[in-house]
């Protein structure tokens, strides 16, 4: 087997580079080399390159949406807690305005009643005065009569039962 | 040529080719020049319909074209020789995929020769990526570059005259030489054990008796082709990251 092997080595060598195929390779090689970098390798390229400007591009502007997004949600929060305070506020006043009011109201009521109960006994008081004061006036008159009657007695006394009959009777209808 | 029954052909007859036309002069054209042209043309033609196709979501070619950029500008460009590499991707990405289709027509039927099994191939690619690193190593320092590489920075002056004589053989001499050997070694061993393991299955398969063993060296060539498939990436990946290594070398001066 050996012996076939170096035998047919020995008619040409297997290691040493033989002429028409250098040419050929080189040629070949040469040739791939400028047309591969002049026409066939730059579009791919064009093509990776855009894409990665384009994948790029596309997440740059998703994280600028998220930020923008994040940003509103923040801001949202913000006015919504804002929001919840200011009506906070805005009850705790109402409560206190209401707290006010309702003593305000209470106060003035009380003083309208302490006046009209003043009034009333200023009304009453002066009835009373003016009642007795008019009891007094009928009094003096009927002491009058009753003596006018009596001196009229004393004048004329044949009249006497008769009179007395009628003045007890007129007493008795001005007490009832 | 029979040996016990097993046919092996002599390793001119699968690895010379005679020429299609243009015989006997210094263009004869083999199957040698049909396979790198065939890669040229195919890298070619995958780069201009992923260009072509130009969509949001890759498919098909365009995701196959844009993968093996994008691991090419990570994995090679960038982890090489960073940033400024840039420049040199579309090279590297050329050289990568010349290489690697250059390699995958040891399994494709019909062809069954890596291109990269004749010296005729990575010697040229090799005698390329020296100068190129040469070439960019005086445009970026000057003649210095030549002190900078050969005479490495905070070394006591008694190991100076052991170091660089080491630096110069291993930089301007071993470099182009093991790319090229690296590549053509890994490759000539593949072509020859996918033959050998065809050539046993075939004789067993012609011996009646020998059926019984025949799965076994099937199986084997069967597993040495998928293995030759990932070797074909594998030595195009190593050519190519040292390609960048040596091109970055040369970019950010005597950085070792």
């Amino acid at each position: 087997m050996f012996s076939v092997i170096f035998a047919a080595a020995e008619s040409s060598n297997p290691i040493l580079p033989a002429v028409p195929e250098i040419i050929w390779s080189v040629l070949s090689f040469t040739l791939l080399i400028v047309l591969l970098g002049k026409f066939a390798y730059p579009p791919v390229k064009a093509i990776l390159n855009n894409r990665t400007a384009k994948i790029q591009g596309d997440i740059d502007s998703a994280e600028k949406s998220r930020a923008e997004a994040e940003r509103v949600l923040a801001e949202y929060r913000e006015q919504l807690a804002e929001a919840r305070r200011e009506a906070t506020r805005l009850i705790e006043e109402a409560r206190k305005t209401a707290e006010v009011l309702r003593r305000d109201l209470l106060a003035k009521a009380e003083e309208e009643a302490g006046e009209l109960r003043a009034r009333n006994d200023e009304a009453l008081r002066f009835e009373r005065e003016r009642i007795s004061v008019e009891l007094r006036d009928e009094m003096g008159r009927l002491a009058f009569d009753i003596a006018e009657r009596v001196l009229q007695f004393e004048l004329d006394r044949n009249s006497s039962s008769a009179l007395i009959e009628q003045f007890l009777g007129e007493i008795g209808a001005t007490q009832s | 040529m029979q040996y016990l029954a097993i046919n092996f052909p002599p390793i001119s007859e699968v690895l010379n080719w005679r020429p299609i036309f243009l015989g006997g002069s210094s263009f004869a054209f083999n199957k040698i020049a049909v396979i790198t042209m065939l890669a040229a043309l195919m890298t070619l033609v995958l780069f201009l319909v992923a260009g072509r196709q130009n969509q949001l979501v890759p498919r098909g070619v365009q995701n196959f074209v844009e993968a093996a950029m994008d691991f090419i500008d990570n994995s090679i460009v960038r982890d090489a020789m960073g940033p400024d590499g840039a420049p040199w991707a579309p090279y590297l990405t050329g050289l990568f995929f010349f290489i690697f289709f250059s390699n995958l027509f040891e399994v494709i039927p019909f062809f069954q020769m890596p291109a990269t099994a004749r010296m005729a191939v990575p010697a040229p690619l090799a005698i390329a990526v020296w100068v190129t690193f040469i070439v960019v190593g005086i445009k970026k320092q000057g003649f210095k570059y030549f002190r900078n590489t050969v005479v490495p920075s905070g070394v006591p002056g008694g190991v100076l005259i052991i170091l660089v004589p080491i630096e110069i053989l291993s930089t301007f001499f071993v470099r182009p030489f093991a790319l090229a050997i690296r590549l053509f070694g890994n490759m000539l061993a593949g072509h020859l054990l996918l033959i050998t393991f065809t050539v046993l299955s075939e004789a067993l398969f012609v011996k009646s008796i020998g059926l019984v063993l025949l799965p076994l060296p099937f199986a084997m060539l069967t597993a040495l082709t998928g293995y030759e498939i990932f070797v074909a990436g594998l030595q195009a990946f190593i050519f190519t990251t040292l390609t960048a290594v040596y091109i970055g070398d040369s970019l950010h001066g005597g950085s070792h």
